[in-house]
């Protein structure tokens, strides 16, 4: 029994679930903008999660993850979008996306294995890297994607959108999927993958001393990583509606990454606490941006200070409080009670009171 | 349900780990740039025996404790894990064949927890998480660490950091366990303490230590034999009294020994 505490259940991810949950229900109560912005956070909280996987458990920063969002998003887009408009505009796409409509649950899956798939080809070659080594040409990535996905104008259409795709997705679904991200890296850290690669992100040496394979934890984890920011993507894809390749780039980088480490890439708690505090700060700031009107006077501040502020709230972080807002901690973290108390505590029930 | 004994040293049959009679080293050479680290060392670690590594500061001993566990290429010669030759093997797979380590630095995995740190090494070898962190439990009771399982290991005093090491490298039964500086910082009562509890490792897990160690007088109680490094040359080879009384030895260790 006491062996199992090592595993603290699946504690820590049904409170997080649930907090989202409650989030969602008061959002969905407010009107269309915050809707909007809801959904949108959601969708990133997916992405965010999904980049976790791989940052927060192996201590090496991606660049290049937004990149797989572009991947999942196109090729959700190309299943579902109407083959009238694809025949037209999409001349280079396989007969089978060209003329067929697939059901949308299928098109974001099969944009999360495309994702996974690439993942396969990048981590193959670039796990073997140094961290830092590795990050930079995780950006690399992220430059070649851009460029392609911009360029490729009979697949991708270019630097004109595709549009016309599908919005289906609601606060309900893509808290739903978020709910499922969260779940799916909470298991993965406390499996054996996730314990292999916590231990390489401490030490690597100690680490390959312990019997374990570096390069292939890191991979394993790249690839579900990748899949689940696929899925991020594809969701964004049938939320929005209209896919630019540029949409996924520095600043998406960017806002994702300020998520992780603000919350603190050790925990999943971290990412999905970042999430939140991030899209808080970006959307008040955003409100400024417009104007609030005070009695005659209308405040408001210059446009850019959305970027501005954010960029403020991350460095005051990184001075402040370097690991992030939940230094590395889970809610809900077990009390620190080791088994000899335990076993204390039992005995003394078992003796009875006035012992 | 296993007792607990069992626990701590059978092997399980899925990973079971070559179980190699000697760890040898022959002709081994290091060079880093210009600087011979280590030149023309040949050693032989058997099972059962805690074999002693001793010598000066810089003398390679470090070094050559990498070349065994997969951790440096030797510039020239070769390691051999009984029969088999190791070229190209990464420390990982030095450690799926037996071969373990512990670290001058000690090296644990600070931000987690004592028992994940000795259950990396079982999942490592391909254990479940389940069944590692009840092997990882049996080797935590056994070295009176129970009740640290839980603590956070960059929490753990010097001591038992220490011990907290030598945990993760024995899990599972190596069948060589090489110990660098084991009791590196201690004082001369706890170095002793711990070179005991070290010397009835060789028994009880059926493997062979190699100690590097700088108090003498640990080192000449617990080794069946000794190997003296110094200037990456091998000085001497031989029983505690052998060396003891080889008089390039005590001409090494002159003025060290105050
Ligand atoms: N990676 C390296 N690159 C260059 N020189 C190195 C490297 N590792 C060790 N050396 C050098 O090789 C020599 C042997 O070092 P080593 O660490 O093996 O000694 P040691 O016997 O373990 O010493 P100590 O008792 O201080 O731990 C030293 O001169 C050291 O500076
Ligand atoms: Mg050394």
């Amino acid at each position: 029994m006491r062996f199992h505490r090592s595993l603290h259940g699946f504690v820590t991810p049904l409170v997080l679930i649930a907090s989202v949950a409650l989030i969602t229900f008061l959002g969905v109560l407010g009107g269309d903008q915050v809707k909007t912005s809801l959904t949108e956070m959601l969708i990133r909280m997916v992405v965010v999660v999904g980049m976790w996987v791989f940052v927060g458990n192996s201590g090496v920063i991606s660049f290049g993850h937004v990149g797989f969002m572009c991947v999942g998003a196109y090729a959700a887009a190309w299943a579902t979008v109407d083959p009238n408009w694809k025949s037209i505009m999409l001349t280079g796409l396989p007969d089978w996306l060209q003329n067929g409509q697939y059901p949308i649950p299928f098109a974001i899956m099969g944009g999360a294995v495309l994702a996974a798939a690439v993942a396969v080809l990048l981590g193959g070659a670039i796990m073997r890297l140094s961290g830092i080594a590795a990050s930079i040409a995780t950006f690399a990535f992220l430059m070649i994607v851009n460029s392609v996905y911009s360029n490729w104008d009979a697949v991708t259409g270019g630097t004109s959108s595709i549009i016309g795709i599908p919005t289906v997705v609601t606060p309900w679904v893509a808290f739903t999927l978020a709910a499922g991200a969260i779940f799916v890296a909470y298991a993965f850290k406390v499996s054996r993958y996730g314990l292999m690669l916590r231990a390489s992100r401490e030490d690597e040496v100690a680490a390959r001393a312990s019997a374990i394979n570096i390069v292939r934890v890191r991979l394993a984890a790249f690839v579900l990583s990748a899949a689940i920011v696929g899925i991020g993507g594809g969701l964004w894809a049938h939320f929005l509606g209209v896919l630019t390749a540029d949409t996924f780039y520095l600043s998406l980088s960017f806002i994702t990454l300020a998520m992780l480490v603000v919350g603190g890439l050790g925990s999943l708690t971290g990412a999905v606490l970042g999430v939140v505090v991030v899209t808080i700060v970006v959307e008040v700031l955003r409100a400024l941006e417009g104007g609030i009107a005070l009695g005659k006077i209308t405040l408001s501040l210059p446009p850019g200070s959305q970027e501005i502020g954010l960029g403020v709230v991350l460095a005051l972080i990184m001075i402040f409080r370097p690991s992030g807002l939940t230094r590395g901690r889970e809610v809900l973290w077990p009390r620190r009670r080791s088994p000899m108390t335990e076993v204390s505590t039992k005995t003394a029930t078992a003796l009875g009171p006035g012992e | 349900m296993q007792s607990d004994e069992t626990l701590l040293h059978d092997r399980p049959g899925l990973l079971a780990q070559p179980q190699a009679a000697e760890l040898k080293a022959e002709n081994v050479v290091v060079r880093f740039g210009g600087l011979a680290a280590i030149s023309e060392v040949s050693l032989t670690v058997r099972r059962h025996e805690v074999f002693g590594l001793i010598g000066p500061n810089g003398a390679g001993k470090t070094t050559l404790v990498n070349c065994l566990t997969g951790f440096q290429a030797p510039t020239s010669g070769r390691i051999l894990l009984g029969r088999e030759q190791t070229t190209g093997w990464s420390p990982d797979k030095f450690r799926k064949n037996g071969v373990a380590r512990t670290f001058q630095a000690g090296r644990l995995f600070r931000e987690m927890t004592v028992l994940e740190n000795v259950e990396a090494t079982a999942v490592g070898l391909g254990l479940g998480r389940r069944a590692a962190a009840e092997r990882a439990m049996a080797m935590l009771d056994w070295i009176r660490l129970a009740a640290q399982a839980n603590r956070i290991a960059g929490t753990l005093a010097y001591t038992d950091e220490r011990r907290v090491g030598i945990a993760r490298a024995l899990i599972l039964s190596p069948a060589f366990l090489l110990l660098d500086e084991p009791a590196a910082g201690m004082s001369d009562g706890e170095c002793e303490d711990l070179v005991e509890w070290v010397a009835t490792i060789p028994q009880r897990f059926d493997c062979g230590v190699l100690l590097i160690e700088h108090n003498m007088r640990v080192i000449m109680d617990v080794c069946a034999r000794i190997h003296v490094l110094d200037g990456g040359r091998s000085l001497a080879e031989g029983s505690p009294r052998e060396i003891q009384e080889n008089p390039a030895v005590m001409a090494a260790y002159l003025g060290m020994e105050a």
